[in-house]
Parts: C-alpha cells; sequence; structure tokens
C-alpha cells in the first residue's frame, strides 16, 4: 500500500519534471528558425493574435509549430519503441531502428508512395505490413534457441537491416523520376513536410497507443523478472508480448510513413533514463514519451539551424549521436 | 475641384494597394487552375533557376525578392535571398520574405511545399514548360501577370524568329548524326523522348539514340558503345569539373564513331536543363557541334 503510493507519487515527479523539458525544448523549437526572429518576438507571436506581425504569427504557428509536434510525437514513440523492444526481448541493444522494425516500415512506404497511395491511411498501412514482416522474419530468425541470447538477436537484426536496405536501394534506383530526391532525403529522416491536421491525425494514432503500452507497463515489470513470476501473478506471456510487439510496430510504422528513418532514439533515452530512474517500467514509459519528446525536437533544432543553406534531415543528428552511444554500450555489455 | 478629388482617391487607392492586395486578377496557370493574382506583384520569389532567367529576361527583376539556391544566372539573380533549392525549398524563409507572388514549376518543386504555400494564402502561379513552344507560351503568361506583356511578346517573337533560323539551316542538309548526351557522370544518365534535350538533338538535325519511353534513362558504358554515337555531348555540372575525367574515360574507347572523329564535346549544362530564354542559345551551340559544315561560309 505504502510503497505503491510512493511509486505514484514518484511517477508524477518524474512526469513533472521531463514535462517542463518537453516545454522548453518546444519553446526552443517554436522560437528558433531560419528566419532570424529572436526569443522574445517569437514568443510574442506566439501569445499573439492575427493581427499583430502576421508574417512571423505564420511562421511560428504554421510553419515550426506542426513540426515541432510531429518531432515531439516522433520521438517520443521511437523512445518508447526503444523501451518495449528492450524489455520484451531482454536485451538492451534492441531498437526499432537497429531491429529492422523501421528498415521494413521504410520499405512498406516506399512502395506506398511509388504506387501513389496517400499518406495516411495508405501509406501508413503498407508501411505497418512492411513492420510487421520484418519483426516476424527477426522472430522467427532469433527464437529457435532462445529468445534471450543477445547476439544472436542482434545478428538477425543487422541481417535484416542489411537486406531492408538492399531491397530499399533496389526501389530507388529503379525510380528514374523526380519522387527520388525527395525518397532519399525522406530516408534520412525528414520532419520538414507536414502541415497540422496530418499531424493531428498522427497524434491520434499514436496517442490510444501510448496509454495502451503505459497500462501494460506493470506487466512489462513482472515479466522482466521472470516467467515464473510473471506467471503466478496472473501475467498472460504470451499474449501481452504479442500485443506489445503488434502496438509498439504500429506505432513505429506510423511514424515511419510521416518521417523516414530516425534511428536510435529509442537506445538514447531509454538508456539514460533507466541510469536515472531504475528499471520501473511505470515510470520509465511516461519517462520516455516525455524524454523522447524533447531530445528530437532538440535533435531537430539542430538539423534545421547548423546547415548555412538549407537544412539536414533530422535523422543524420540522432545517428551521429546515438551510433556512438551504441558501440559503448555493446562493448560494456560484453564484459 | 474634380481632378483634385480625382488626383485624391487615386493616390489613396494607391496608398492600399501598398499595403492590402485589394486589386487582385485572376489568372490561368499553365496547370490550368484559376488563381488570384495582385495586380501588380511587387513581391515575387522564383522557385526555380529557369523562372529566375525568365523574369530577368523580361526586365522586371525590381519585383524580384526571392530566388532558389542555383539561380545564378544573370549574375545578379545570385544576390537575391535564397529560399533553398527548387526541389527542396525552404518554406520558412518563403514566408518570412512575405511575398505577394510565387512562380513555381510543375516539373521539380514539391507539390507538398506548393500546398502548403497556398494554405498560407501565398498566391503560387505554377508554369509548365515541357517542350518549346510551351516555354514559349509560359514565357509570356509570366509576362502577362507581371504587367510586362509587350516584353514578353517581343522576346518570344525573337525566340520565334531564332528557332526557325536553325530549322532553315538544318533543312538544307539530309545528314543526321546520331547524338547522346550525358546528362549525368556516375551513373550515366541521358534523356529519353518528350525531354527538351530530345527536342533540342532533333531542331538541331541529329538522332537522340536515348530516345525511349524513360524520360532519364540510366546506361552502362557498355550500352552508349552499342548505340554507337557519332556525336558525344557532356553537359558539365559545371560545379564538380568531374566531366573532363569523363570525356578522358570516353576518349580511351576507341571503337565509338564519336571517338574515332573527335566529336566529344562538353556544354553548360545550365543552359541545356533550364526551361528559360537562354534554351535558345543551347539550340544554336547543338546546331553548331552536330553540323560544322553548315557553318562554313558563316551563319
Amino acid at each position: 500500500m505504502l510503497k505503491s503510493q510512493h511509486h505514484r507519487t514518484r511517477i508524477i515527479w518524474v512526469a513533472l519534471i521531463l514535462l517542463a523539458v518537453v516545454l522548453i525544448a518546444f519553446a526552443l523549437g517554436l522560437s528558433i528558425g531560419p528566419a532570424q526572429s529572436g526569443l522574445r518576438s517569437a514568443f510574442s507571436a506566439l501569445f499573439s493574435g492575427t493581427e499583430s506581425d502576421s508574417v512571423l504569427h505564420s511562421i511560428v504557428w504554421r510553419i515550426r509549430f506542426p513540426r515541432v509536434l510531429l518531432a515531439m510525437f516522433v520521438g517520443a514513440t521511437l523512445s518508447l519503441g526503444g523501451l518495449v523492444f528492450q524489455a520484451l526481448l531482454r536485451n538492451p541493444l534492441a531498437e526499432p531502428f537497429i531491429l529492422g522494425v523501421s528498415g521494413g516500415s521504410a520499405i512498406g512506404a516506399i512502395i506506398g508512395i511509388l504506387l501513389g497511395l496517400s499518406r495516411f491511411p495508405g501509406i501508413c498501412f503498407t508501411s505497418f505490413l512492411g513492420s510487421l514482416g520484418t519483426l516476424a522474419l527477426i522472430l522467427l530468425m532469433s527464437t529457435g534457441s532462445s529468445i534471450l541470447r543477445k547476439d544472436s538477436l542482434l545478428l538477425s537484426g543487422v541481417m535484416v537491416n542489411a537486406f531492408c536496405s538492399a531491397i530499399i536501394m533496389f526501389l530507388v534506383s529503379i525510380t528514374q523520376d523526380a519522387r527520388l530526391h525527395n525518397i532519399i532525403f525522406w530516408l534520412m529522416g525528414d520532419l520538414s513536410a507536414t502541415d497540422l491536421p496530418q499531424v493531428v491525425i498522427l497524434g491520434a494514432i499514436l496517442i490510444p497507443c501510448f496509454i495502451f503500452v503505459f497500462v501494460l507497463s506493470h506487466a512489462m515489470n513482472l515479466m522482466l523478472m521472470g516467467k515464473d513470476m510473471a506467471l503466478t501473478m496472473g501475467i498472460n506471456i504470451k499474449a501481452v508480448t504479442i500485443a506489445l510487439l503488434m502496438v509498439t510496430s504500429f506505432m513505429v510504422s506510423a511514424t515511419v510513413s510521416f518521417s523516414g528513418l530516425v534511428g536510435f532514439v529509442g537506445l538514447v533515452i531509454p538508456h539514460l533514463l533507466r541510469l536515472v530512474l531504475g528499471p520501473d517500467h511505470r515510470s520509465l514509459v511516461p519517462a520516455c514519451i516525455f524524454g523522447g519528446a524533447a531530445y528530437l525536437v532538440l535533435c531537430d533544432l539542430l538539423a534545421r539551424t547548423l546547415p548555412q543553406q538549407g537544412e539536414m534531415p533530422a535523422g543524420v543528428i540522432t545517428a551521429l549521436i546515438g551510433a556512438p552511444l551504441f558501440i559503448i554500450l555493446l562493448k560494456k555489455s560484453r564484459k | 475641384m474634380t481632378k483634385i478629388l480625382a488626383t485624391l482617391i487615386s493616390a489613396i487607392t494607391i496608398l492600399l494597394a501598398s499595403d492590402l492586395p485589394l486589386t487582385a486578377k485572376t489568372a490561368e496557370d499553365q496547370l490550368g487552375r484559376e488563381i488570384r493574382v495582385p495586380d501588380d506583384p511587387r513581391r515575387v520569389i522564383a522557385l526555380a533557376p529557369s523562372i529566375t532567367e525568365i523574369i530577368f529576361a523580361l526586365g522586371q527583376q525590381e519585383r524580384l525578392i526571392g530566388v532558389t539556391q542555383y539561380s545564378n544566372y544573370p549574375a545578379e539573380a545570385a544576390t537575391r535571398p535564397k529560399v533553398g533549392s527548387y526541389v527542396r525549398l525552404d518554406l520558412e524563409r518563403i514566408v518570412a520574405l512575405d511575398p505577394d507572388l510565387c512562380l513555381a514549376i510543375k516539373d521539380g518543386n514539391p507539390k507538398e511545399t506548393i500546398d502548403r504555400l497556398q494554405s498560407l494564402d501565398i498566391p503560387v502561379f505554377a508554369v509548365n514548360p515541357h517542350n518549346l513552344e510551351s516555354m514559349l507560351q509560359t514565357i509570356q503568361k509570366v509576362g502577362d501577370i507581371l504587367n510586362a506583356s509587350q516584353k514578353a511578346t517581343t522576346l518570344v517573337a525573337d525566340m520565334r524568329s531564332r528557332i526557325q533560323r536553325v530549322e532553315t539551316l538544318v533543312s538544307k542538309t539530309a545528314h543526321r548524326p546520331r547524338v547522346f548526351i550525358q546528362i549525368g557522370i556516375s551513373p550515366i544518365v541521358s534523356a529519353g523522348s518528350n525531354t527538351f534535350i530530345d527536342e533540342l538533338i532533333n531542331r538541331a538535325g541529329g538522332i537522340n539514340v536515348a530516345a525511349g519511353p524513360s524520360a532519364y534513362p540510366h546506361f552502362s558504358r557498355e550500352q552508349v558503345l552499342a548505340l554507337t554515337p557519332d556525336v558525344l555531348i557532356i553537359t558539365s555540372m559545371a560545379r564538380s569539373g568531374g566531366y573532363e575525367k569523363a570525356k578522358a574515360d570516353w576518349s580511351r574507347l576507341a571503337d565509338m564513331p564519336a571517338v574515332r572523329q573527335k566529336r566529344i564535346h562538353t556544354v553548360d549544362s545550365d543552359l541545356f536543363d533550364r526551361p528559360s530564354p537562354r534554351l535558345l542559345e543551347a539550340l544554336e551551340i547543338l546546331t553548331r557541334l552536330l553540323h560544322p559544315e553548315l557553318f562554313k561560309e558563316g551563319l
């Protein structure tokens, strides 16, 4: 009784602190951009009506706002996806991008683009099929003996990823028109092409998934303690595992169809937060949602402001940060 | 008294018009859309280098407040603020310049960006030049909405007479050399049927050996050799300079007629791949390269 009280306060505190971080990232994301405006004028544009400086107002609200919102949703999803995969596969290095689930979604999405489908529901659906396909492939390859073996899971992921890249390159090289340029940029993780209605659709898809994962966070805790423990607590391990994997793949493929391949977010954020908060998923789930949201907003801010001319895809920044961390973690886990 | 009143009213009208687009006209763009454009656009952004060139050729550059990354002609164009490249437009920079009109090109500008600009209440007039004839219409259209119709008519008439001159010249000979124009070096890319380059080759009195349904087909070195081109033209992506090496690579393949006859040339790609008035320069250069014999006595 006392313990659960303690947990609840802890969750609330963690959520509040991270919410503050998200708000700061949100404010920065809205106020910084190539059209130099300065913090103060951006803020006044934020809270003023349309009649003030209409140019700045539409830049802040109609260009930066949807983009920041998209970065938040994508960051939250990928970070949560990483957390779920790490818990279910009991592998600290599991992550949607590393496992090839993102790659599978990308194949599905590119096929959708080439077929000329609309982003929603068309491309979202082909992307989801792609992610399910790769997930099944990875599980099939790595289960056989035991899902616990870290190396076999990672190796399967690497191979599935390599295969996905080959298919993506194949699709890209048979496409000889103007869409090519967009596909390539999108593949590297691009958050620029969104307007508000589309982000709202994405949010409506993702938020129920977030809640679903949060509801199952206690079950994840118990499953991590071992099969017997989970069974005695009345958890249907198979059902929970399948439900979580499906929902996670669904979330990830939805974000991939919007923003391409943004890698390593699901590695960096859960690890960072586990160091601070410990292994309890009831606080880790909300923490990963907020932490991932803030992280990707800041990465995208760098991607928008670092280049002198134009912008770079946000996926470049997340990979530059995430890949070295992955190597460090891999080395640590070998010891 | 009436005169003073009239002056006053017109002064007020001008004052109002300078701030609010009270006076707008409807024009049909080359995608067949009815677009509300200001009567006298003062803040125009050209969303492709070719459109920038057209605006300068029409002498309307004082209206131009923004261009895209590779807008390098004429030199003055490069001094205008940049709004990203024409395939990756920077929405925020465009909006920040507060344009009253954007001129877009169908083949290149992403449709999503154009749609979003319109949702931000920025009028976007799209042009769609896909061959020489429609390019002339593009120039006339752009002239019309920038209140330079007369200038456009003169320019178009001049371009027509240059096309006519080439046609007359080429009709003097029945010889039609086989031409391969290389627009991409690695991989080797050429231009198929229904492209500007295909049309230029035909008008200049040549046969496009890359003609085919694919607009920008890829080739292997072997395939190019099998096409036995008499003339091989490499469009220089001036930025990289790799075309000199490409030229040297081809020169080793002595079996190709173009190599034997020493007819490998490099040309400025900006002339050949931009649907702007300078395409006529490209046509004249190409005619000279394909039919040097016609120019012996001078044009």
